[in-house]
């Protein structure tokens, strides 16, 4: 048995391996570019990290995160039953609008107006990816090609939506154009997280708290998450175990695409108070990485959306030294395919190690031919 | 027929004690194969037999752990397919590896050494005439210049032979060539097959086609469970024989003690009908299973078995007639309620259907039976439940695994079943569909789960039998059941009938006895 | 396996779709020349696409050249990143600032709402914003904006004039209010000389796709599709889509013209299409930027909202394709004139 527990210490090891290499080969690799643009890596790393540290910067790096936070749960979510949400994009944008448009239309006490945009923005949401999911279960068309085009529609109708004589208001001297501002009631203020720094963390952090423990328990703990789970790994054995695929995917996609429909709350609650023009676009993309790099997993997820944070705030400070800002790019690009590539052969490794350590175990108990250590050169 | 090189000469192909376990499994053991030079030489055996694993061992793909691979008196070590298409193996898939956008001349030289034709822009004239000439010689003629995806099956196998001759192979192993082709190509490709003899190569032949492979074959070696059991003459041996060499008539018996059929129905199917695109897959489908009987359910591998099966579990929608479980009509209810009213399942493919391969065992024990007691308490899994009762399985069962947090992947295709035997037997099913169940598993295994799916029958189970092994379905079987084309075509007495009886029913042949 | 492909399909995708958010990068130099010497440094945040988008980043990258060859002062250039928040743009200024950048200057509207907050926490550092007025009652932020329907209404009126088949286009890049006033000026100006015009409207995207300025594919394709339909003469508002317009109408043949913007793009296009480059709808970042930087340097710095318009040259058409510009100059400069004495207004909605 205590084979066994060694295996088991070497698989947490193994784990925690495969994403802090991925991040070491990036960079090596980013700091190989860096030196072939004639940048020294060294200073370049130590300006990000010190950057990083003033209290400023963790404040914004945590808001970052907050946001990269809800759009990594949402493709993870998907991920975990083998759907890929490419649409968190348009889900967020588009429940982000209407939310907005919703809050900024409406005058109500303080609970119930945040608690209306933010039903708001996950029932739009929802039901938008639940579009991709109808699409996928009755028309059999797959949900990465749906969802793909959905965000170009989801482009296509805010253009419509927002302008003024729909759901925006234009301010007279600006080239902007965005929704009302939501009143101080729909508005969630932030928290001095960060000793010594005058911005505060996006109040929306422990909605982020809560949405990524519910996450894991779902997953892990219910009977819903077990057949989401068992979905993902193997949907034929699913089907034969009972579980009715297609009405897991259409309600995972609606999870998924509600939990997307948050993505844009920080910033809407806790910054611009409007949808405009300017509004963030992409994070649903950023949110892809992100999951990929947090391996679907709550902490691993909260960990990536923090690195990212990191790499995209403490960015800023490169175009001031001279340092094309670009750099992280490759940077976040490097982790994300070392870490995919990185986790594939730790998987594997565990698994031929496992069979190897089981017909080890058998074999000395048994001393049968058929159980003898399996030379596995898979 | 057979030229002079039969008795005199060393053989082109011989191994010796061929072992080669994969975790977990042994698929082949102690195989040895005599392949003379200018004959075809076929290979036979069931599904799963290993005939396709020994095959990758003579091709290079990978290391046998015991035993020795010799070529024309030579011993030598096969690292990969490179080393043995240098050493004139070759092999042609199942499934042709052809770039249907690349012409035949493109197909055939891809991958070819890039030493003598590195640079092949400049010695695609050379390939050309080399390729023609290949098929003057060997009566195997195709254009080089013709894309392939606008070329036919048989003429895409041609390439894929003149693409092994062209690396300069003097053996050819051709893995079920004959699956894929038409009754008038089978024939040009027997005409081939000729030719190339006559030149002196060696043809290893793989086919579970008896009539086929005693028409075309000098020599047979017969596989079963991993092993060469026999060599026969398809001169003198009959289908029948070879049949019976195949499915083995020494294991141990599956027979079953006294009958302990009750006149209480549990499983009723009345006129089910189930239709795809216009094609009936299952035509007007009636039978009662009682509660302590086994009914076994004979046919040739692809009849409606995997479709009547998936029927009672609710994984098709049936397109008419009704299913009554327990006098219950189950013919509208989900799968998930199907099981909870009772049914248990050993899928035909554990790793397909009943598995999560690289999930642990205990969370295996609760797939198939996610809502009920001990695994679940109301939306939530019960983790300790779920644990306490897959350590239950893996004793009672006699799972050999160290642990329940192992992967399923980690352990062997007979603990694999237990498992899954285990986990169908629990909760009191009423029904239990046994596909397969003995389907890649060692010998003890199979003894074990021989006598769980008697208990289940002395305990009052109906248990749905489907088997390719006839004498398992004879011995385990109260009553027998052959379907053919979708249609349940014979009823048999499994105390009477013998396996080459029902062999002929299941053809559509014979008489139903 | 197959899982495993999808996967790392999806990363590259990912990866991708990351690295398609950074625009090119050609970063400041900040070498001093032996020219003037001032203490002033000025700090400039552009908007996506930064220096070299061959748009009105790089309209106001050449105010700031000349501005630093002229009187030396230091400059120090940040661009933005696609998709960014307002704190990020927010931390952009506040770094200039916090960095002694005095004064700052914001390309683009998307700075309103940052600047605004940046301006409080630094009222001793002038602040400049380029096409946005909203912050006109804040004391330390100076509005640079333009009076682009003006502009437009010249080339409009040229081009109906150069019209042979009353039927003219306008190709604008984003869906966005700014483009709006464009597209309302030379409408007007179209309609002011030839009442029954048939005035053809596309834009290449809607935000927050802020691709059409940097599409001459689609410009092109837009172009062309406007040409079958029977323009001849199409104003391309629309950035560095507007090569493809250009491209379109080379295509076309003789008689069909091209209307550039911004710039002077008659001097700045390829030399294959530039002599079907009727005239230009000049809007001055570079001046405005210019004149701001030297106000600073005077040491009378420029506040409120400085509003450039045609009777200070701040927008213009141009006339460097003499020949081609010469027999419409009379009709556009005349009612240049009604326009500076207010006898058009003109609209800046369409």
């Amino acid at each position: 048995m205590n084979k066994l527990n060694a295996d088991t210490a070497r698989r947490i090891g193994l784990s925690v391996a495969a994403p802090v290499l991925a991040v070491a080969l990036s960079v090596v690799i980013t700091s190989i570019v860096l030196a072939s643009a004639g940048n020294d890596p060294v200073e370049t790393f130590t300006q990000m990290i010190e950057y990083a540290q003033e209290p400023r910067t963790t404040t914004l790096i945590i808001n970052a995160a907050v946001t990269y936070y809800f759009a990594a749960l949402a493709v993870a979510f998907g991920f975990r039953m083998n759907l890929f949400n490419i649409g968190v994009d348009g889900q967020y944008r588009l429940a982000a609008l209407l939310a907005a448009a919703v809050g900024g239309a409406v005058e109500l006490p303080k609970v119930l107006h945040v608690g209306l945009i933010l039903l708001v923005a996950v029932i739009v949401g929802g039901l938008w990816a639940a579009v991709a999911g109808l699409l996928k279960v009755y028309r059999g068309i797959s949900e990465v090609i749906t969802t793909i085009m959905l965000n170009s529609i989801t482009t296509a109708l805010i253009a419509y939506l927002l302008t003024a004589d729909k759901l925006a208001v234009q301010v007279e001297g600006s080239n902007n154009i965005g929704t009302p501002e939501i009143p101080a009631s729909g508005r969630v203020g932030g928290i001095d997280l960060v000793p010594d720094s005058k911005l505060q963390v996006y109040g929306l952090i422990v909605l982020a708290a809560i949405v990524g423990f519910l996450y894991w328990f779902v997953i892990e703990r219910s009977r819903f998450g077990f057949d989401l789970r068992a979905t993902g790994r193997n949907e034929e054995a699913a089907v034969a175990s009972g579980v009715n695929v297609k009405r897991m995917v259409l309600i995972s996609m609606a999870i998924s695409g509600g939990i997307a429909g948050l993505v844009g709350m920080p910033q809407l609650l806790g910054a611009s108070y409007t949808y405009s023009l300017d509004f963030p676009a992409g994070i649903g993309f950023t949110g892809i990485a992100i999951a990929l790099l947090g391996r679907n997993t709550a902490i691993g997820v909260a960990i990536g959306a923090l690195l990212f944070g990191f790499l995209d705030t403490s960015s800023q400070i490169l175009d001031l030294e001279g340092v094309p800002k670009e750099i992280v790019l490759i940077t976040q690009g490097v982790i994300v395919l070392s870490v995919v590539i990185a986790y594939e052969l730790v998987r594997r490794y565990r698994i031929v190690a496992q069979q190897r350590e089981v017909g080890r175990q058998l074999s000395s108990a048994a001393g049968s031919e058929d159980s003898k250590p399996q030379g596995a050169q898979a | 027929m057979k030229p002079e090189s039969e008795s005199a000469g060393v053989p082109a192909v011989e191994l010796k004690g061929i072992t080669k376990r994969f975790p977990g499994v042994v698929a082949n053991r102690d195989v040895n194969l005599r392949v003379m030079p200018g004959t075809v030489h076929a290979v036979v055996g069931e599904n799963g037999a290993g005939k396709s694993t020994l095959m990758k061992t003579l091709y290079g793909m990978h290391k046998p752990d015991e035993g020795t691979i010799t070529l024309n008196g030579e011993q030598v070590v096969l690292h990969n397919p490179s080393d043995a298409i240098a050493r004139g193996v070759g092999m042609v898939h199942q499934h042709f590896m052809l770039a249907d956008n690349l012409t035949v001349l493109e197909n055939i030289v891809l991958g070819a050494e890039p030493k003598r034709w590195g640079g092949f822009g400049l010695n695609r004239a050379a390939a050309r005439t080399r390729i023609r000439e290949i098929g003057k010689q060997y009566g195997l003629e195709v254009d080089p210049d013709v894309l392939v995806e606008n070329l036919g099956v048989g003429d895409r196998q041609r390439v894929e032979i003149i693409k092994v001759l062209y690396r300069g192979a003097r053996v050819l192993v051709l893995d079920e060539p004959t699956a894929v082709l038409v009754p008038q190509e089978v024939d040009a490709l027997f005409e081939a097959l000729q030719v190339l003899k006559a030149q002196g190569l060696s043809i290893i032949f793989i086919s579970h086609k008896l009539d086929e492979v005693r028409s075309v074959a000098d020599d047979i070696t017969v596989i079963r469970r991993g092993t060469t059991v026999a060599t026969a003459d398809p001169k003198t041996v009959s289908s029948r024989q070879l049949a019976e060499l195949m499915v083995g008539s020494e294991l141990p018996s599956p027979q079953t003690s006294e009958s302990t059929v009750t006149d209480r129905p549990v499983l009723e199917m009345k006129h089910v009908e189930l239709v795809k695109d216009g094609r009936h897959l299952l035509r007007d489908v009636t039978l009662t299973i009682h509660a302590g009987e086994v009914l076994g359910l004979a046919g040739v591998e692809g009849n409606g078995q995997a479709e009547l099966v998936e029927s009672i579990m609710g994984m098709r929608t049936v397109d008419g007639g009704t299913i009554t479980l327990a006098a219950e009509n189950i013919t509208t209810w989900t799968t998930r309620r199907r099981r909870e009213a009772g049914i248990g399942y050993i899928p035909e493919d554990r790793h397909r259907h009943g598995l999560i391969l690289d999930a642990p065992l205990w969370e295996n024990r609760v797939l198939g039976h996610q809502t009920r007691h001990p695994n679940t308490s109301g939306p939530l899994v019960n983790r300790a439940g779920a644990r306490a009762d897959t350590e239950r399985i893996v004793g009672e069962y006699d799972v050999r695994t160290p642990s329940i947090d192992v992967l399923a992947s980690s352990l062997s295709g007979g603990n694999q079943q237990k498992l899954i035997v285990g986990r169908e037997m629990s909760g009191n099913p009423k029904l239990l569909i046994a596909a397969h169940p003995t389907r890649g598993v060692d010998v003890g295994a199979q003894a074990a789960i021989w006598d769980l799916l008697r208990n289940a029958r002395a305990e009052g189970l109906a248990v749905l039998l489907i088997s390719a092994d006839l004498d398992e379905l004879i011995g385990l079987s109260d009553s027998l059941t052959v379907i053919l084309r979708g249609e349940l075509v014979a009823q048999v007495d499994p105390s009477t009938v013998t396996p080459e009886q029902l062999g002929s029913a299941m053809t559509g042949a014979g008489e139903a006895a | 396996m197959r899982r495993v492909t999808k996967l790392v399909a999806v990363a590259a995708a990912a990866t991708f779709s990351l690295a398609a958010c950074g625009g090119g990068s050609d970063s400041d130099t900040v070498d001093s020349g032996d020219s003037p010497t001032s203490d002033i440094k000025v700090g400039l945040a552009y908007d996506v696409g930064g220096r070299g988008d061959q748009s009105f980043n790089d309209s106001a990258a050449a105010g700031l050249d000349k501005a630093k060859d002229e009187f030396g002062v230091e400059i120090k250039e940040l661009e933005a990143s696609n998709g960014e928040t307002d704190a990020a743009r927010e931390e952009r200024l506040r770094l200039l600032a916090d960095g002694g950048f005095n004064p700052v200057i914001g390309v683009g509207f998307a700075y309103a709402t940052s600047m605004g907050k940046v301006a409080e926490e630094f009222p001793d550092t002038q602040f400049a914003i380029i096409d946005d007025e909203t912050l006109a009652e804040t004391p330390n932020v100076t509005s640079l904006v333009f009076a682009e329907e003006q502009g437009s209404y010249l080339v409009g009126a040229i081009a109906a004039e150069a019209s042979k088949t009353g039927n003219v286009g306008y190709v604008g890049g984003v869906n966005t209010p700014l483009l709006q006033k464009f597209e309302a000026g030379f409408k007007q100006g179209a309609e002011a000389v030839n009442k029954d015009i048939e005035v053809q409207v596309k834009y290449l995207s809607q935000p927050p796709d802020f691709s059409g300025f940097a599409a001459p594919d689609k410009g092109e394709t837009t172009a062309q599709g406007m040409i079958d339909a029977g323009a001849d003469v199409i104003y391309a508002a629309a950035g560095g889509s507007g090569g493809g317009v250009f491209k379109a109408i080379k295509a076309a043949g003789a008689d069909h013209w091209a209307i550039g913007v911004d710039s002077d793009q008659y001097l700045t296009a390829e030399a294959d299409v530039k002599d079907i480059i009727l005239t230009s709808m000049l809007k001055r970042v570079d001046t405005a930027v210019y004149d701001f930087v030297k106000s600073s340097v005077d040491g009378e710095v420029l506040t409120g909202v400085q509003r450039f318009d045609l009777s200070d040259e701040g927008v213009a058409y141009s006339l460097s394709n003499e020949a081609a510009i010469e027999p419409f100059t009379a009709k556009a400069d005349e009612l240049k004139e009604q326009i500076i004495g207010g006898e058009i207004k003109v609209s800046d909605k369409p």
